[in-house]
């Protein structure tokens, strides 16, 4: 594929609102009507606080996963950012990072509001990845909205998962041991040219190189100033990869991502009852409230 | 009425450098309930349509004070058009003369929206023109 086709782009923009948009019953509907989920294409995800430089780091890593799978397919980038609670409203600026790589013909960003989810992701990420793969993207960076420390979430749903953090987050660095810190493949100190990033860097080493997981998470430093971190990057998502093609159990993965889907489909239909039916709330205790509940997603399946 | 679910691009074409209007509008968006999306400054017509297209927005703002608004409206629409997207609304914000008002209308605008516009009227006329 050189560049997707005008057309084919408008195709896929208006399925991704679709996806984006479809209630619980909606997604349900459609996913009887696709073949199951293949592990072949690549998920790569990107999660840290916000600002901590994810969108411009995504920006520049595209660039070199680009040149390396071009023949193949090209590169598409989910940035999701948060809806507000007040007014349901978004911005979604992910993109305004990625200027300069905007221009390339077989990338597709999109951008993406998180609506009722509170897990870093987005209402159907999981519909919304497998649409894009359909489109024949051979990989995919998916960016959570700036997290803290319990978002779980995007481990489920990728391959490969980077963990971007920046130098002197001190407290939160100590706050976050036994949060995300041990989920990802991959962490990356950013802005590594600001003072404090090397002793951050080994003070993140120390806690992660402690695990005795087979594969061991590297550090690894990057800053806007040198290519060089980049670099290491990119070669070292291609040997998580490569790793995890030989030592991971496909079905024991899609497993654990229909467990992830099936949850967060779960959730996400009490939201719309409580939503349309807000009087089943007012049970008398909250053992009954819960009660009260079941019975009505109960209802749904007859 | 809420643009609750509605995608609006807020694009700055041509090559004027000031975008405070064009970030007030975008939180007056965000605030009535839409995604937003700004493409930030000094974009081309082309570029500004096939984010766009990407996005699947519902309507594209272009927000222009460089007097070329004019010329970079029917640019923006025939760029659309080549995306097979002549669908999705434009509507423009900036300066303005009263004068072109009519024309942009003609020219198939959904809406003209200058700084003395109080900003409840330009959301309501935004939900107008998407509903």
């Amino acid at each position: 594929m050189s560049g997707l086709a005008p057309r084919s782009r408008r195709a896929l923009g208006r399925e991704l609102t679709r996806l984006a948009n479809a209630s619980v019953a909606e997604s349900l509907a459609h996913s009887t009507q696709r073949p199951e989920p293949s592990m072949e294409p690549v998920r790569i995800g990107f999660t840290g606080a916000p600002g901590a430089g994810k969108s411009t780091l995504i920006s520049r890593l595209a660039k070199h996963r680009l040149s390396a799978c071009r023949e193949k397919g090209g590169v598409a980038i989910l940035g999701i950012d948060p809806t507000s609670p007040l007014s349901g409203g978004s911005i979604l600026g992910d993109r305004i990072r990625m200027d300069a790589i905007a221009n390339e013909p077989d990338l597709y960003i999109r951008s993406l509001a998180s609506r009722s989810s509170h897990d870093g992701l987005a209402d159907n990420v999981l519909d919304l990845l497998e649409a894009v793969e359909g489109y024949g993207f051979r990989e995919v960076l998916l960016e959570t909205v700036g997290v803290g420390q319990a978002e779980h979430a995007i481990r489920h749903s990728v391959d490969t998962l980077v963990m971007v953090l920046q130098p002197n987050a001190g407290d939160a660095i100590q706050a976050m041991k036994s949060g995300v810190l041990e989920l990802a493949d991959i962490y990356v100190i950013n802005k590594a040219d600001l003072p404090g990033a090397k002793k951050s860097a080994s003070e993140i080493r120390g806690i992660v190189q402690r695990s005795q997981a087979a594969w061991r998470p590297p550090v690894i430093e990057t800053s806007q100033k040198h290519e060089e971190g980049l670099a290491k990057l990119d070669s070292a998502i291609s040997e998580h990869l490569a790793w995890q093609a030989e030592h991971c159990n496909a079905s024991e993965t899609l497993r654990r991502r229909r467990h992830y889907h099936v949850q967060s489909l779960i959730v996400r239909r009490v939201s719309e009852l409580l939503e349309h039916q807000p009087q089943l709330l007012d049970a008398t205790s909250l053992a009954e409230a819960y009660d009260c509940i079941l019975l009505a997603l109960a209802e749904d399946t007859q | 009425m809420s643009l609750k679910g509605k995608r609006i691009l807020i694009a700055k074409p041509g090559l004027d450098g000031h975008d405070v209007g064009a970030k007030v509008i975008a939180l007056a968006l965000r605030d009535a309930g839409a995604d937003v999306i700004y493409t930030g400054l000094r974009k081309s017509s082309e570029y500004i349509a096939k984010v766009a297209v990407d996005e699947d927005v519902d309507v594209v703002g272009l927000s222009m004070l460089s007097g070329s608004h004019m010329a970079l409206v029917s640019e923006t629409m025939r760029c659309l058009e080549e995306y097979d997207a002549a669908d999705i609304k434009l509507f423009v914000g900036g300066t303005i003369p009263e004068k072109d008002r009519e024309a942009l209308l003609e020219a198939g605008v959904c809406g003209v929206f200058t700084a003395d516009m109080p900003l409840q009227e330009v959301i309501l006329a935004i939900e107008r023109a998407l509903s």
